[in-house]
């Protein structure tokens, strides 16, 4: 149970448009925090909320640089998450191909019913 | 015979909610049919290694559903109370299971014809809370996950 509270910490992180920008522009390299904040036009106080989240769930790390604190990206990757999206699809996946046999069995059923109409006329 | 391009897609939709896409190589009657008759479902509904038996479906809106699931792993029963019913273009139901009873989420099911024989069916589920939509996802991938390499093996030895 404790991987998916670290999971739900990860959804409500990303959950955010700012702060998935945010994780795009450390995509690219370290930042500090005045400077993640300065192109979105909001306050350093603001900025280091969303940073606090993005840093619970893993998803970014920071450290104090002399006055500044600069942010990279954290230990934990998209990858556990579309990992866990995968297994979700994969279960269905089963379920949907069985279907896919079903039709496909009726398909043959309907194509021998119309040879056997057919042989008996 | 599978169809190995039709794979259905899943996405998160805000905070509570799940978006499946899956498209079906046989006309809309036919794959609603599969969704709402008694005999066909148990043919595909659940695991391959579970024994689904329908215990009661009334697809009307109003109506119950409940089918039983009995593999060795043990047993389970899902259920739910159809929301609306619309013959061949759209359902809509309560879902549970009995692990976690009274934990409801609504599915939505409908059924596009894509006017080339094929069928697109788009679910949305939605639920109460993200940690239910959580819990929905963990008990199907426990259930769920150790059959992919199953199917691979019968694949391969087809």
């Amino acid at each position: 149970m404790v991987q998916y509270q670290q999971l739900d910490r990860t959804l409500a992180a990303l959950a955010d448009p700012t702060r998935r920008a945010v994780l795009e522009r450390l995509s690219q390299g370290a930042a500090s925090v005045t400077e993640l904040a300065e192109p979105f036009g909001i306050s350093l106080t603001g900025m280091k909320k969303h940073i606090r989240v993005l840093e619970e769930a893993g998803l970014v790390r920071t450290e104090k640089v002399g006055r500044t604190r600069r942010c990279e990206l954290g230990p934990r990757r998209l990858d556990d998450l579309s990992e866990w999206m995968e297994s979700y699809r994969r279960m269905l996946e089963e379920r949907y191909d069985r279907l896919d046999e079903l039709l496909a069995r009726q398909d043959r059923e309907l194509e021998n019913g119309n040879k056997n109409e057919g042989d008996t006329k | 015979m599978t169809t190995s391009t039709n794979k259905a897609t899943v996405e998160l939709t805000g905070e509570t909610g799940m978006h499946i896409e899956r498209i079906f190589d046989a006309p809309r009657e036919r794959v609603f049919a599969a969704f709402t008759d008694p005999e066909l479902i148990p043919q595909w509904w659940g695991r391959r290694v579970d024994t689904t038996t329908v215990e009661q479906m009334d697809p009307v809106t109003g109506g119950d559903w409940r089918f039983r699931c009995e593999s060795p792993d043990g047993t389970i029963v899902f259920r739910g109370t159809f929301r609306e019913v619309t013959p061949v273009e759209r359902i809509s139901q309560t879902f549970e299971w009995d692990g976690m009873p009274g934990y409801v989420s609504v599915d939505n099911a409908t059924f596009v014809d894509l006017g080339d024989g094929r069928t697109k069916v788009v679910t949305d589920s939605l639920f109460f809370t993200k940690e239910e939509r959580e819990g929905m996802v963990e008990s199907g991938m426990e259930k769920g996950m150790n059959e992919t390499y199953e199917r691979l093996d019968e694949l391969l030895a087809s």
